[in-house]
């Protein structure tokens, strides 16, 4: 950090609470969106107070209502982590879309043929063919930056529409449920389905999301691999002098970002879904972008982010319908909270 | 289904008059994009200025009943975002790449809210289109008559406006203060030009053309809003750029490449028979997206990085070296 920079920072912050600042101004971020949030319900004609009290209610009235809104959390962290990590160290992967729907492909394949009659292996089966194939997809993107510098950015975008198409072919011609008349896709062996937590009725990936949340804390700050990518976050050129291989490195990074984004699509197929189907996800790929800003790309950082925005979606759709306001609302607040985030962020910083 | 329909003697035509067509809205951001990315920013929010153009053109039209009032309201509303980008990205001085993601999730969350509070629970509201005017003597000459010179008004002013910007950037000075800034801003700024306000002034163009993109498209060819109604176009618009390796003309022409492949495969769509259809359309859905990806790797792959602008994405700061 340069001499200047050190010079214009606010003085009414101390320069060790640079991890406060970050959480100061994440909050500042979402009240100023949640604020929006209340003139957008102004002006679809409905009343803020009552809207936003509808909203909490819808995610925790209930156990069931908790349980919908930890189901949409759990694809959320999953791709929050990974993109945190790939972000982290400059890797822009705005694919997780269309990883996303490969994963939820090859693990609902698996779980739809794979002529295994002992329930975890067959999971497991299925769980490492979505894994595989999300990672394949990223990996796609890894090469054409690593080999050839091509934007990872416009990489990753683009095969989400290839992504979702050759998803959307399968269940219509090859994977389609015999005799439906639409676009509905087969249903996965019954044995392949993810156990449910009673109450709640959550799939028990939940833990699994959950259990990924140490892991790549862990991974990120005391592991000579998360040092690297810190590294290239940082500073790629001193990174590159001290040896760390930024190819080998932007590989990693879109192999695993993949791979979780893969995760996140076979849990929804086998825990939610339940048959290979196009609804498995409202842009949760995207939205997982703003749930790793949010975070501030920190594993823990992450798991409030996914919970809060989950919270604001899942709410939400239960608002929507008891306030009779458009849905479309909750969808507009992660936008203008990337960009209240950004400015937040930078008038931290100093 | 019918082959004939789409590539035989009298389709052919058509398919490349929409082709043209269609290519003109990726080609009015791309050419904006170039002048963007030539002044040293990357604008990867093209897809939310071009979807919000869209959106303020079709609102615009559908209530004023006024296409040119339309088309200056996608123009506006793309300037605005630009502006915010600029605001990010030139004034704050914060990643480009995550401004530009940014702007585009913020794009389509408030058009598919403004949209749904509006429309939502209705029948898909259109409006009009917009008459073809044939131009005299060139629309009789035969084959390249009938697809270039019969199409609609806002065909022919995004050419004009396409090869304007494209000869703004390539001979006057102002476009050679865009092309200093972005090899070189710490030169361009010894040389007292003012690294801030040509930026600024570069993505307040790009961020007009691809409203008009959006304006086009919306006004031009399909004459209906739906969510996303994009589709893409706007990253296509990006990797356009870089297939035509920062030039202006040659971006255009990879324009068509793409209006091609789209034109083709709402063809496809349109005479396959939907969803009980054995022709795989989603092959001709994805064909935009695929050769599009496979021009700008081959681009990148075969001719290097070379044309890339030198400051392409970071940002500068008067006093402070790089």
């Amino acid at each position: 950090m340069s001499v200047s920079q050190a010079a214009t920072r606010p003085l009414w912050l101390p320069p060790q609470s640079r991890r406060l600042r970050a959480g100061l101004s994440s909050l500042g971020a979402v009240l100023l969106s949640l604020v929006v949030g209340g003139v957008l319900v102004l002006i679809a004609g409905g009343e803020p107070v009552s809207a936003y009290g509808a909203l909490i209610d819808g995610a925790f009235g209930s156990p069931y209502a908790i349980g919908q809104m930890l189901v949409l959390a759990v694809p959320l962290l999953i791709m929050g982590l990974g993109l945190a990590l790939a972000f982290r160290g400059r890797v822009y992967n705005v694919g997780a879309e269309g990883q996303l729907f490969m994963g939820a492909l090859a693990g609902g394949v698996v779980a739809i043929f794979l002529p295994v009659a002992f329930d975890p292996l067959l999971i497991a089966a299925s769980i490492f063919a979505g894994m595989a194939a999300g990672a394949a997809w990223g990996g796609i993107v890894g090469v054409l930056r690593a080999r050839w510098g091509v934007n990872e950015v416009i990489t990753s975008l683009l095969l989400n529409f290839v992504a979702i198409l050759i998803f959307t072919y399968c269940v219509r011609r090859p994977l389609r449920a015999p005799g439906s008349p639409d676009l509905q896709g087969r249903s996965i062996d019954p044995n392949a389905a993810l156990p449910v937590l009673p109450d709640l009725a959550v799939h028990v990936g939940v833990f699994l999301a959950i259990a990924l949340v140490p892991l790549a804390a862990y991974l990120m700050a005391r592991t000579p691999f998360g040092m690297r990518v810190r590294m290239l976050g940082f500073n790629a050129e001193a990174a590159r002098a001290a040896g760390v291989s930024s190819r080998r490195m932007v590989m990693a990074l879109m192999l695993i970002s993949g791979g979780l984004a893969g995760l996140a699509g076979v849990l929804q197929t086998l825990g939610v879904s339940e048959r290979l189907d196009l609804g498995i996800s409202q842009g949760y790929g995207f939205t997982a972008i703003v749930v790793a800003l949010l975070g501030r790309l920190n594993a823990t950082g992450v798991l409030l982010a996914a919970v809060f925005i989950a919270v604001l979606q899942s709410g939400g759709q239960a608002m929507s319908v008891t306030e009779g306001l458009p849905y479309a609302i909750v969808l507009a607040i992660p936008g203008v909270f990337v960009v209240f985030l950004l400015i937040a962020d930078r008038l931290a910083r100093g | 289904m019918d082959w004939g329909e789409i590539f035989g003697p009298g389709a052919l035509v058509v398919l490349l008059s929409s082709s043209v067509a269609f290519a003109m809205p990726t080609a009015l951001a791309a050419v904006g994009e170039t002048v963007v990315e030539r002044a040293g920013i990357l604008n990867l929010g093209v897809e939310g200025m071009l979807l919000s153009g869209a959106l303020a053109s079709f609102l615009v039209a559908y209530y004023a009943k006024s296409v040119a009032l339309g088309a200056l309201a996608g123009i506006a509303i793309g300037v605005g975002l630009g502006a915010l980008m600029a605001f990010l990205s030139v004034t704050l001085g914060t990643e480009q790449i995550i401004n530009g993601i940014a702007i585009v999730l913020l794009a389509q969350g408030i058009t598919a809210f403004t949209f749904e509070e509006l429309f939502g629970g209705e029948e898909q509201p259109t409006i009009g289109g917009i008459a073809d005017v044939d131009i005299p003597l060139l629309h009789e000459i035969p084959g390249v008559g009938p697809v270039l010179f019969e199409q609609n008004v806002l065909f022919y002013i995004s050419v004009a406006l396409a090869i304007a910007v494209a000869l703004l950037l390539t001979r006057t000075r102002f476009g050679l203060s865009v092309r200093a800034v972005g090899e070189s801003p710490a030169a361009a700024d010894a040389a007292a030009v003012s690294v801030a306000r040509t930026r600024w002034l570069a993505l307040l163009i790009g961020g007009g053309m691809a409203g008009m993109g959006g304006a086009v498209l919306v006004l031009g060819q399909l004459n209906l809003f739906e969510t996303n109604v994009s589709a893409g176009r706007g990253w296509i618009a990006v990797a356009l750029v870089i297939f035509g390796r920062w030039n202006p003309l040659l971006v255009l022409g990879g324009a068509f490449v793409f209006g091609f492949t789209d034109a083709l495969q709402i063809r496809v769509q349109a005479v396959s028979g939907g969803i009980a259809s054995t022709v795989p359309t989603e092959i001709f859905a994805a064909l935009p997206y695929v050769v599009t990806l496979i021009v700008m790797v081959a681009a990148t792959v075969w001719a290097g990085r070379d044309a890339q602008p030198g400051a392409l994405g970071a940002p500068f700061r008067k006093g402070v070296s790089a």
